[in-house]
Parts: C-alpha cells; structure tokens; sequence
C-alpha cells in the first residue's frame, strides 16, 4: 500500500482490530478445549485431551453429528444442480418477467430466517413430513439456494458466448454443446457453490432448531441447547471440530478455485 | 458395422441426444429457460405457501378458551402488536442494534477490504484473506459460544482484569455484548461485499488525486469512498437486514435481557404458544425490512446488489 506513514497506521490499525475480532473466539475455544478442569475458565487450567475423549464416548453427539452430515449432503445433492440450471437459465437466456424471477429466487434472503423456519415447519406439520429428517436438508438447500444461484451466475457471466456458438457452428448439438462446453466452462462457481452450500447447512442452526425435535437434533441445535443449560468444556471440543471443517473447507477453496475469486470486480 | 469404430461415448453422447431431441423437441426450445427455472422455482415455492400459512394464521385471533386460532378473520393481532408498548420497545432495541451493527461492521470492514486490495504482498492478502474466510465458515452458534469463553465471568476479560487487580465486571448478558457479537458475526460479509467495488477503482485515481496535493483523508473522502458507493450501499444492506432479523446472538450473549424482534416472534409460538401473534410479529418483520431495503434503494441505488441479466 502506498501512501504516507498516517495512512498506514490508520489502516493497518483498524485491520488488527478487526483481526482480533475475527479471531479471537476461535482461538479461545481452541485454547479452552485441552483443559483438564471441570469448567471452562481462561486461563485453562492444565492440559489434557479428557474433552475430546469423553466427547467421543457420547453417543447422543455422534448420532447428532450423523445426522448433520446426511442433512448437509441432501441439501447439496439438491441445491447443485437446481442451483446451476437455475442460474445457467437467468444468465443465458431471454426470460419473460425476468426481474419479477428474479426477486422471487431472491425471497429466501428477503424473508428473514426466523420467518422462513416457522413457515416451513408449519407447512411440513400440515403434509405430515415433519418429524422427518430429509425435509431438514430440503429446507436448507431452500433458504441459501440464492448462495448457489449467485456462485454459478458469476461463472456464467464470465464464459464469452462466442465459446458456445463456436462448438454448435463445428456441428455440436445442443446437449453435447451443454455438457463439454457450457458446463465445464461453469464448473469453478458450481464447485463453490457446492462447497458452500455444504457448509452453510453443516452449520445452520436457526431453521433446523425448528424443523427438529429431540429424536432428530442436528449438532448446531444441540450445541445451541447445550450452551443454555449448562457449560461444560465437551462443548469447545465439538466447536473445534467445526473449526477444522472450516479450515479444511477454507484450504479445498483456495485449491480449487482460489479464494481471490471473490477479489474480481463485477 | 462401420459405426463400431467410433468411441463408446460418442454413440452414448448420440443417444443422449436423440433422446433429447424426442423429450424436447425443437420447437419447444421457447420453453427452454422455463424447463431449466422449473426446479428452483418449486423449491423457492414451498417457502411462498408455507409463508402463505402465516399471513392466514396472522388474521385469525387465539381463542383463549380451547387455545386454538378461532375462525374468524380479523386484525385482532396486529391490534395487539400496536397496544402493547413491550413490542414498540423490542421493535426499537432491534433497530438501534440495526443500525449500530451497519455502522461498526461497515466502519471497520472498508480499512480491511482495502488493505486486501490494496496491499502488495502477495502473502498479507492470502493471510488477511484466510483470517477473513475461516470464522465466515463457521457458524453463529459456535463463534457465540467462543464469545461466551470471552466474556464470561471466569472468562478472558475478567482474567485479565483480576490479574491487573481490577474488579471484575459482568459483560455477558448485555445489550453491548449483543452488539458486539453481532458486529463479529457480520464482518466477513460486510468486507466480502466491500471488496468487489474497491478492486474496481484504479489505483492511479488515488495516485492523481495525491499528486495534485490531496492528503490521503482528503483522497479518501472525495475519490475512494465516493466511488465505493455501490459497494458500500450493498454491504450496509446486508448487513441491516440480517441483524434486523437475527436470532442467536440477542438470545445467547443477550441471555434474555436484549431480545430482538425474532426472540418475540420465537416466544410467542413455544412460549405463549400463540401463533396467531406471532405470525402477525413475522408479518410486521417481513415488511418493516422490505420497506426499509426498499427506500435505500430508491434513494441511494441497488449498489452492487443489482441483478444483471443477459444484454
């Protein structure tokens, strides 16, 4: 950055405030979860892995953790290719009412979570699927769709439509056209979407606290359960463990697309 | 038998196409883009009834007497809503935090998004960016809890404190605590939206400006931010919007004491299980956040959350 030394000082100053703020609870809980005493304090009193181990022996934490990963993986088998086709649709061709479409794939931003959440689960009680646990990864894949959408529509926005009428002047057809040129051409936004998605469900509490009850709790809502009664240090374990998902999920990005991809401007 | 010698994939590729060409024949191809939408407008559509269910539920008054909505439409509800000065005042600790949070997230999100457009060094943007991405991955439930270990009584503030021989203090459970928590949560998104509409100023704007005398406070409020302004609209609204409707952190860090409007809208169908309130509560939310992201928009622009479609 260039600049004289106030500027510098200035910015760099409220980035380290923000540094701090974004990563202080993580290290925190890092920090808490290898303590040996009974409570979380800070400073953690000795060092030990006796969280980790008697998380691992709780069968109520590894149903829960079961039962997000079958949730996230529905909501991103459905959101990719609804999400893609969806968004392939709204780039590349000429629609009828395309911003009244358009608003309308946005309402799961527009209508709060809380909302979104009560309404589904009114609706699955009144076709009897509540209770279950697909509907769960459904509802997901409905409420962040427009992360999908938006992911593969910049993939969309990049490809030159000359690519495409090429591969059909050579003689392509339409599908083979679709599934060599089109997709391939996509395939950066739809691996973020995905990955995304996958991510947003694994860690969506709001929705799922009201679309589950005790028999099918995911682990967002059963942490949250846990953090109003009582705090005990299993509780950091299972938090680290979403803070390693996170990492991994942060290395997968930056290796398959880079996370400068969001650096581009529009 | 001369086709033989072609690829396996190209005669499954044919068929693919032929059958393609069967199921959607030529003349269908108007109805492509709608077959394509079909999908997630289904999906989007169970949201839209389950929605509908709650503006039915809204206009139908609880019968105190068999605790079931009664039949009768009216707007016994929303009556309810205005009378009770408990809503006005949930009503407005939710937009003060609105509008606090925007303000602190954006105010620090411009100086972070700047640095990683701006700096130089190839290993500052990754870092910058990774400590960006790693908390925007992990979930408000998690990032509350590590706000807990923070704040608590036993926590790291009040360790800090002791061990100076201070008096310790209760932060938990505050409406500051809220807002903090809130502003931690919102950060990535308010910078991830700030950071497309800085890269798209040139450099040598600032260089010009600079060169013609301008010191950088005055580059920065009359060139940067001026041409941030899309970014900046959309960050802001973002940001508004999903404080405006945030559940976790007023219930977890505020512990009871600074509900939000979802908190109100939660009680009133498992607490005082009256869904008939809280469908009307919903209602007041849906529409007090459209009319508020409504008039930023006609006042300011869509920013940088305008939808483009094919020219």
């Amino acid at each position: 950055m260039r600049g004289s030394l106030s500027k510098r000082i200035a910015i760099w100053g409220l980035v380290w405030v923000s540094l701090i703020t974004l990563s202080l609870p993580t290290l925190i809980v890092i920090g808490a979860s290898f303590t040996a005493g009974e409570i979380i304090r800070f400073p953690p009193e000795g060092f030990s892995l006796r969280w980790y181990g008697e998380l691992w022996q709780l069968d109520s934490f590894k149903a829960a953790l079961a039962r997000t990963f079958y949730v996230s993986a529905i909501c991103t088998a459905v959101s990719l290719p609804v999400g893609t086709l969806a968004a392939i649709a709204t780039v590349r061709y000429r629609i009828r009412f395309r911003n009244a479409v358009q608003v309308y794939l946005l309402l799961p931003f527009t209508i709060p979570l809380v909302v979104s959440g009560i309404s589904m689960m009114i609706f699955f009680g009144e076709i009897r699927i509540l209770g279950q646990l697909w509907p769960v990864g459904v509802a997901l894949c409905i409420i962040n769709l427009p992360f999908m959408i938006w992911s593969v529509s910049a993939s969309v926005n990049a490809i030159d439509p000359e690519i495409e009428n090429a591969a059909m002047n050579c003689g392509a057809p339409p599908l083979q056209t679709f599934l060599t040129v089109t997709l391939p051409a996509v395939m950066p936004g739809v691996i973020t979407g995905g990955l995304l998605m996958f991510i947003l469900a694994f860690n969506e509490f709001l929705v799922s606290l009201f679309l589950t009850d005790s028999r099918t709790v995911t682990l967002p809502v059963q942490i949250y359960n846990s953090i109003r009664s009582v705090i005990t240090p299993d509780l950091a374990a299972v938090s680290v463990l979403y803070i390693a998902i996170a990492l991994i999920a942060v290395f997968l990005l930056d290796r398959l697309v880079g996370l400068d991809i969001f650096l581009r401007s529009k | 038998m001369s086709h033989m010698k072609y690829p396996i994939s190209w005669r499954l590729l044919d068929a693919l196409e032929a059958a393609a060409a069967v199921l959607w024949p030529a003349r269908m191809r108007r109805l492509t883009a709608w077959a394509l939408l079909a999908p997630a407008l289904f999906l989007v559509g169970v949201l839209v009834i389950g929605l509908g269910y709650m503006v039915e539920y809204s206009l139908h008054e609880l019968d105190l007497s068999t605790y079931r909505l009664k039949e009768a439409y009216s707007l016994t509800n929303y009556q309810t809503i205005l009378d009770r000065p408990v809503y006005a005042r949930v009503l407005g600790r939710t937009l003060l935090g609105a509008v606090l949070v925007t303000a602190i997230s954006v105010a620090l999100a411009f100086p972070y998004a700047y640095a990683i457009v701006r700096t130089p060094s190839a290993m500052v943007r990754k870092a910058l960016l990774v400590a960006l991405f790693l908390p925007f991955f992990i979930g408000q439930v998690v990032r509350a809890y590590g706000w807990l270990i923070v704040l608590g009584r036993e926590g790291l503030v009040n360790s800090a404190l002791a061990g100076m021989g201070l008096p310790t203090v209760d932060l938990l459970f505050t409406y500051p605590a809220v807002i903090f928590g809130l502003v931690q949560y919102m950060l990535p998104f308010a910078i991830l939206l700030l950071v497309p509409a800085l890269a798209a100023i040139p450099e040598d704007m600032e260089l010009a400006s600079e060169s013609l005398g301008a010191r950088w406070t005055s580059t920065f409020r009359h060139v940067v931010i001026p041409m941030a302004k899309p970014g900046l609209i959309g960050a802001s609204v973002v940001v508004f919007t999903l404080t405006l409707t945030d559940f976790a952190m007023p219930e977890i860090l505020g512990g009871g004491t600074s509900d939000f409007i979802a908190s109100a809208i939660y009680d009133s169908f498992f607490q005082i299980s009256n869904p008939g309130l809280g469908a009307a509560l919903s209602m007041v939310l849906v529409t007090l956040g459209s009319l508020i992201v409504a008039g930023v928009f006609l006042v300011a622009g869509t920013g940088t959350l305008g939808v483009r479609g094919a020219k």
